[in-house]
């Protein structure tokens, strides 16, 4: 009962803020989609930082950690310095953009830089297909939390998760999405932290990590290195997944952070606060958790789904009931602060490129917000459909591979138009066309078809960003010149005057 | 990016950042992550493995060569 009581008031602070925020919003489309582009630096790094920190940090990450060894924090290392060159090399350049011009999805920028409404679609509709499956994984991992914590259904908890967002995105749009992400992020924290320390205090008293760490060596060393304990992390498999890490940079619901910022101030100052707190600190915190203290506390577990719940499990062992609320707490704030994100950027890009960019031109304000907050329903109830799938026992349980082995690459397929149109006066409509089909397509198809190995042969058996993404940023730069050059009027309005206007803006 | 390419420190910024990358590229190929053939994995300071270790000297790279050219050289004043 008081399990109950205290995640209603945790509920219920999430839907006051979300309510506050529809009173104070101005209830036009640029304010619910983009906060009014008035998110400023410590806002945004919550923002962002707990936008991409879903439950994967506290089960997939950790999960994988514990069974294939610490090989696979190079996605950290990669995601770190993606994210950090999002905000250095291509967020100034997009804001300003999108600034100037009004734009309100990354999308539609790139629909007016190439001069194609069929590029609009393709890129909503690669999107779309990649990030509702990603939102589906939140529920789903808080859904395993109540299940371990309460014994109750999988569906319990996701259906619950489900609910908060729906009316925290409807309600609250982008601004309190990045609000309530602090109060989230500093729950989700305390939670995670607090529980490494007090589970290192009860289970090795005498010498803490190290003592964790030493007990591994001796009975269990080869967890300590690459290719870890079964062989996996080959050294190019350890640089493979550092790429794909790298391609943070292109996780569409990141991107559009960079079009909410207040002023181009924040892009200066934002990496620092990624390197310091999110490189040398946050992410450190379930790396030791998965890699040191849980091997050491609950040597022997081999199944996937079972090492994904490695934590709470130690947690729900070793500390007081209580604080195992808590950390359900703190993982339903991860889900729902990331989910909540790529749910917003999801309603922006049906309302804003698919309804109003293809079907209705003439929508105004106030019906574009309607339509996205319809399709914040819509897709939440479509992204349910993956706890159903694995409640149904017909889904995969490895959280971690999800986000590394399908959205990564499904977001990557954008890359190469997103940088080109950018930064590449020679890019062509033609160009960015070819080369998203072509990278989406292979990918699509290398994913479903396999061999009696089980190996995928359409993508060499290699990691599926690997070889789509070559394939799209050679069709990319290939088409681009051999196709007409943009407009002078294009490049006057995407690079000139973006230039005067970044250099010239108090 | 096109504006540190414009200018001599934001070339050398890029091309610190890139050979850093390439370094570590280097050391893991060269096995700094895998445990000596005959021997235990190298632990520092009792319990950091390598693949954190070389992380962390990694991203303080990226920070000190950020820290370096956004405060003195940053070309949006």
């Amino acid at each position: 009962m008081v399990d109950l009581i205290a995640l209603g008031v945790f509920s219920l602070i999430i839907i006051l803020m979300a309510a506050y925020g529809y009173r104070i919003s101005a209830k036009t489309a640029e304010d619910y989609m983009l906060g009014g582009r008035t998110i400023g630096l410590v806002v945004m790094f919550f923002f962002v930082l707990f936008a991409i920190s879903s439950s994967w940090t506290f089960y997939g990450f950790p999960g994988h950690l514990y069974l294939h060894g610490p090989g696979y924090v190079f996605f950290i290392w990669g995601s770190v310095a993606g994210f950090a060159a999002l905000y250095m090399f291509l967020g100034p350049r997009l804001w300003a953009l999108a600034k100037i011009n009004r734009f309100l999805s990354p999308v539609e920028a790139l629909a007016e830089r190439y001069e194609s409404k069929a590029l609009r679609v393709i890129l909503a509709v690669t999107m779309l297909a990649f990030i509702v499956p990603y939102v589906g994984v939140q529920p789903l991992g808080v859904g395993r939390g109540f299940e371990a914590l309460t014994g109750l259904p999988l569906w319990v908890g996701a259906t619950y998760t489900a609910v908060l967002l729906v009316i925290l995105v409807i309600l609250g749009g982008m601004r309190i999405v990045a609000w309530v992400n602090i109060f989230l992020g500093t729950v989700y924290v305390t939670a995670l932290l607090g529980s490494l320390f007090w589970v290192i205090a009860v289970v090795f008293p005498d010498g803490g990590v190290v003592q964790a760490a030493q007990q591994i060596l001796a009975n269990q060393p080869e967890n300590l290195s690459t290719p870890g304990p079964l062989g996996t992390y080959s050294s190019v498999l350890v640089i493979g997944t550092f790429v794909v890490g790298l391609l943070a940079f292109t996780w569409p619901h990141v991107v559009i952070g960079a079009m909410t910022a207040r002023d181009k101030t924040l892009f200066k100052w934002f990496p620092l606060l990624i390197f310091i707190f999110g490189g040398l600190f946050f992410y450190i915190i379930p790396y030791v958790w998965g890699s040191v203290v849980a091997p050491a506390v609950m040597p022997g577990v081999t199944d996937v789904a079972e090492a994904d719940r490695i934590v709470q499990t130690i947690i729900q062992t070793v500390l007081p009931r209580w604080f195992g609320v808590f950390v359900l707490m703190g993982v339903i704030a991860a889900a729902v602060s990331t989910a909540a994100v790529q749910l917003m950027t999801s309603s922006i890009i049906v309302a804003r490129d698919v309804i109003q960019g293809v079907f209705k031109p003439d929508a105004n304000d106030a019906e574009i917000t309607l339509w996205a907050r319809l399709s914040v329903i819509a897709i939440v109830v479509l992204s349910l459909s993956v706890t159903v799938v694995v409640s149904l026992g017909l889904g995969d349980e490895a959280m971690a591979l999800y986000l590394t082995d399908v959205s990564v690459p499904g977001f990557a397929q954008w890359g190469p138009a997103l940088v080109g149109g950018l930064l590449w006066k020679r890019g062509t409509r033609q160009g960015a066309i070819a080369a998203t089909l072509t990278g989406t397509i292979w990918l699509v198809l290398g994913l479903l078809i396999t061999n009696d190995a089980g190996q995928r042969i359409l993508l060499l058996d290699l990691h599926p960003v690997i070889l789509t993404l070559f394939l799209n940023t050679v069709v990319y730069i290939v088409v681009s010149l051999l196709t007409e050059k943009p407009s002078e009027e294009i490049e006057d309005v995407f690079f000139t005057e973006v230039d005067d206007y970044l250099r010239s803006e108090r | 990016m096109r504006e540190m390419l414009e200018h001599t420190p934001g070339r050398i910024y890029l091309l610190v950042l890139l050979i850093s990358i390439v370094l570590m590229a280097v050391l893991v190929f060269m096995g700094i992550t895998d445990a000596p053939a005959d021997g235990e994995p190298l632990l520092v300071f009792g319990w950091m493995e390598m693949p954190l270790v070389v992380g962390v000297v990694f991203v303080i790279v990226w920070l000190i060569a950020y820290l370096i050219y956004f405060i003195k050289y940053w070309p949006y004043r």
